[in-house]
């Protein structure tokens, strides 16, 4: 009992608490503002909560995320409070507990390698690709099969199609962007986790959009949600398919960014943050760019 | 030596205190989230219109009463968008419906669709307006000084009240970096890869633009005990009447039983 | 009673450098030590340090010993700290606790902190606002100040706590020459009404000349010069260590260079 208490004050340091509230505004303000301006059908509205979790642990992100989502639903003025967004605090805090874990775990640690494991990584990333559309392309031929060893039904497939197709694209073109511009192989990991990310949050969004609001929250999604609803899936199933072509790629793009802000802030920064010692890459005493700031 | 400007009680100035007007106002906060939370439970649980119309009535005569049947309109305008929603994907896919308002060729508006559609809406309606109300006639800080003195920690107060205080500031700097983008030449309106690589740095500014003060507010905060252990003082919390109490408790005697009723299959 | 550095080195935490080496430092109460550099010198830091903020909040590792009042800085609890030394920043944007409505509930939020009885903070609050002179601000919005008075407002929340010592780090950097007036002159009073022992870092060396009793100059993380006021800040070395000397001594160096005669009843006309 005294370790568990220890584990929770551990995570609450007053810097924690001092992060909380700003992720929180971040959270709010990235995901009305910026989605307005560039009107993508990408919310962006996680990106605080990730990083609180990674940074602080998972207690702290699950508590922003939560608490992001109330704020903005139930204490803010329209036209910035959201009036849907309340109920999915659960998902938030789903997503910031997860971020929390994948801070555990150093998924979002800089890994700069050499070319070497630039390549390799490329390569990798090709080959799962390549493997997985093959795998993907031969349950589409012979669906039968399919069924009986997952029990998909056959209709899936078309409208999983895009689905599929969009995520592989944009992992790839995500992943080749991180090593391109930062030549920073942990962007396979971060990018990957946010696709983990992503589906679980659709899967956890789903009988909350559904139970709540009817699988109906104002958007241009509706539509899609309406259109899986006349090709005769339930209630439940409309949403997970709609939650499903739009959080994986939006907690992709949530989490490079989230991988990219870490790797710019200075190692000082960083180091006072509970998990912040597993979100740094190289030893302390190697002199790194990031190191010489004072 | 300064004067302390005279309030009976603990000599706090008139500024400080800040006590709101009005029946409704005045009402202790934690009262009137038991009210909302109610109207609510009311207006889900209980099956059909009465419950609905009951909270709607309810609400309206609050807020008319307490001066903000403005500020609800606005509210009932933001959800517009999802009220339409609903109304159109209900009249139009309501599974099971089979009686048809008009037939536009594969398209069926049903009856069935359109009641139960105007039925999710009156919810919607309720359930945003009972909580838009405690949020038009309460400060935050009253509502952060009532639950710290029910026992919320300074931590907790101070994340909520801080957020609450740093959103529009973040907005006002993040339009800046919106503004600023586009006159470097970031492409907002253009095909979507271009607006699609028009992502970081519009997010990243803003992100850095926030942390880059952490540091300081952490120590600014330690500078002034916020770590030190115990309960802090509250130097105003809104008044907790006998009639607040019997209120609340009213209100959560009320919840529970429509709750257990629903739950018993009482309620029809 | 004395706030002394022995030999004290610092490394932030993920740094590879030592940013401090081998302080020796001491400040009384009723004294104003003034702390001139160039740049990443390791003045912010020396703030952090000699307040006990260095390691206790910020993590790193020190090298010998901070006393402030002969306790140990490293053995004393984070909110302690507070009360023994105040501590004051640049910025006043971001020394405000966001969630208070009025200047009053600011500088009453670190003794709310504290615990203590309503009427006492109410007492605090407006000694603070006395001896800091802003009084009359007790009502505003701390959002809505000019950097001045958030300046002002920073120092007595700081103040209602009673330390015995005051860090100040650049305290009137980000303000126009009013506003640096403003802070110059409320820290004087605040000193003179307080009884405490101010350790103030400041580019602006005519503050120094105004307020400080001694001054040392730190370079690349050691002391390079010290002394009382009027020594170091006429010391021909700042410039070279990176410290523009105050407007006044480069006026009589100027004066003397163009062999003009430098009278004590000239000095005295331009003070």
């Amino acid at each position: 009992m005294d370790l568990l208490k220890r584990w929770v004050a551990r995570q609450f340091t007053t810097r924690v608490i001092v992060l909380m509230p700003v992720g929180i505004a971040i959270d709010i303000v990235l995901g009305s503002t910026v989605q307005q301006a560039l009107k993508l059908p990408i919310y962006l509205d996680s990106i605080g909560t990730i990083l609180v979790g990674v940074l602080a642990g998972p207690l702290a992100g699950a508590l922003t995320g939560i608490l992001a989502n109330l704020i903005w639903g139930y204490l803010l003025p329209a036209p910035i409070g959201s009036t849907t967004i309340g109920p999915f605090a659960i998902t938030a805090g789903v997503i910031g507990l997860l971020a929390g874990l994948w801070g555990q775990l150093g998924i979002f640690r800089p890994r700069r390698g050499g070319r070497a494991s630039i390549v390799a990584a490329a390569v990798a990333v090709v080959l799962v690709g390549v493997l997985a559309l093959y795998t993907y392309a031969r349950a589409y031929a012979s669906p039968d099969q399919f069924v009986n060893i997952t029990g998909f039904q056959t209709t899936d497939f078309d409208r999983s199609r895009l689905f599929f197709l969009a995520v592989m694209v944009v992992y790839v073109v995500l992943v080749g962007a991180a090593l391109y511009l930062r030549r920073d192989v942990g962007a396979v990991f971060a990018i990957g986790a946010g696709l983990v990310t992503g589906i679980v949050a659709a899967i956890v969004s789903a009988p909350i959009a559904a139970i709540v609001y009817g699988g109906v929250t104002g958007g241009g999604t509706d539509a899609l949600v309406a259109a899986f609803r006349a090709g005769g899936d339930s209630l439940y199933q409309a949403t997970l398919k709609q939650g499903l072509l739009s959080d994986p790629m939006d907690k992709m793009i949530t989490s490079f960014v989230v991988f990219f802000v870490i790797g710019s802030l200075s190692r000082r920064f960083i180091a006072r943050f509970p998990n912040g010692e597993k979100a740094l890459g190289s030893e302390p005493d190697v002199d790194s760019p990031a190191a010489s700031e004072s | 030596m300064i004067a302390a400007t005279e309030v009976p009680g603990w000599g706090l100035p008139e500024y400080v205190v800040r006590r709101p007007g009005g029946l409704y106002r005045s009402t202790n906060p934690s009262t009137k989230l038991a009210i909302a939370a109610l109207e609510v439970v009311a207006a889900f649980a209980v099956p059909g219109w009465p419950g609905v119309l009951a909270v709607f009535a309810a609400v309206l005569a609050t807020a008319a009463a307490a001066r903000c049947l403005r500020g609800l309109a606005v509210i009932g305008l933001a959800t517009s968008p999802i009220v339409g929603s609903i109304l159109l994907i209900n009249l139009f896919l309501l599974p099971g419906a089979a009686d048809p308002i008009a037939r536009f060729g594969p398209l069926a508006p049903t009856w069935s669709g359109l009641w139960f559609g105007l039925q999710t809406v009156a919810r919607l309606f309720a359930f945003s307006a009972a909580i838009a109300l405690v949020y038009l006639t309460t400060a935050i800080d009253d509502l952060l000084a009532d639950l710290a003195r029910r026992g919320l920690g300074r931590r907790a107060v101070f994340v909520v009240g801080a957020a609450v205080q740093m959103v529009p500031r973040t907005i006002e700097r993040a339009s800046e970096i919106v503004d600023a983008q586009r006159a470097r030449g970031l492409d907002t309106e253009g095909r979507f890869w271009r607006r699609a690589r028009g992502v970081v740095p519009l997010a990243a500014p803003v992100v850095f633009g926030a942390l880059t003060e952490v540091e300081e507010r952490t120590l600014a905060l330690e500078a002034r005990a916020f770590s030190a252990p115990g309960r802090q003082t509250l130097l105003r919390v809104p008044p907790d009447t006998i009639v607040d109490r019997v209120l609340r408790w009213a209100a959560v005697i009320g919840l529970v039983a429509i709750v257990g009723l629903r739950a018993a299959g009482r309620l029809g | 009673m004395a706030i002394e550095l022995l030999a004290v080195g610092y490394r932030y935490a993920g740094a590879s450098r030592a940013t401090l080496r081998s302080i020796n430092l001491r400040l009384e109460p009723g004294r104003v030590l003034g702390v001139a550099g160039a740049n990443e010198s390791g003045k912010t830091t020396l703030c952090l340090a000699a307040s006990g903020f260095a390691p206790g909040v910020v993590g790193g590792h020190l090298d010998g010993t901070v006393l402030i009042d002969e306790l140990d800085t490293r053995a004393i609890s984070t909110h302690a700290l507070a009360l023994h030394c105040g501590l004051l920043f640049q910025n006043a944007a971001t020394q405000l606790s966001n969630t208070t409505a009025t200047v009053f509930e600011e500088v009453g939020f670190g003794p709310c902190n504290l615990g203590l009885p309503v009427d006492e903070v109410v007492e605090r609050v407006w000694w603070a606002l006395g001896a800091v002179g802003v009084a009359d601000l007790a009502p505003r919005d701390p959002d809505r100040l000019s950097g001045g008075q958030g300046q002002l407002v920073a120092l007595a929340s700081v103040l209602a706590l009673r330390p015995r010592y005051l860090v100040l780090d650049e305290p009137t950097s980000q303000l126009d020459p009013a506003g640096t007036a403003l802070v110059a002159d409320a820290l004087a009073r605040a000193a003179a009404e307080t009884g405490a022992g101010i350790l103030i870092v400041e580019h602006k060396t005519d503050v120094l000349a105004r307020i400080a009793d001694e001054v040392i100059v730190l370079a690349e993380g050691s002391v390079a010069l010290a002394g009382s006021a009027a020594e170091v800040l006429s010391d021909p070395r700042l410039q070279v260590l990176g410290v523009e000397p105050p407007a006044r001594i480069r006026l009589e160096r100027e004066v003397r260079a163009a062999g003009i005669g430098w009278s004590s009843t000239l000095a005295e006309a331009i003070a």
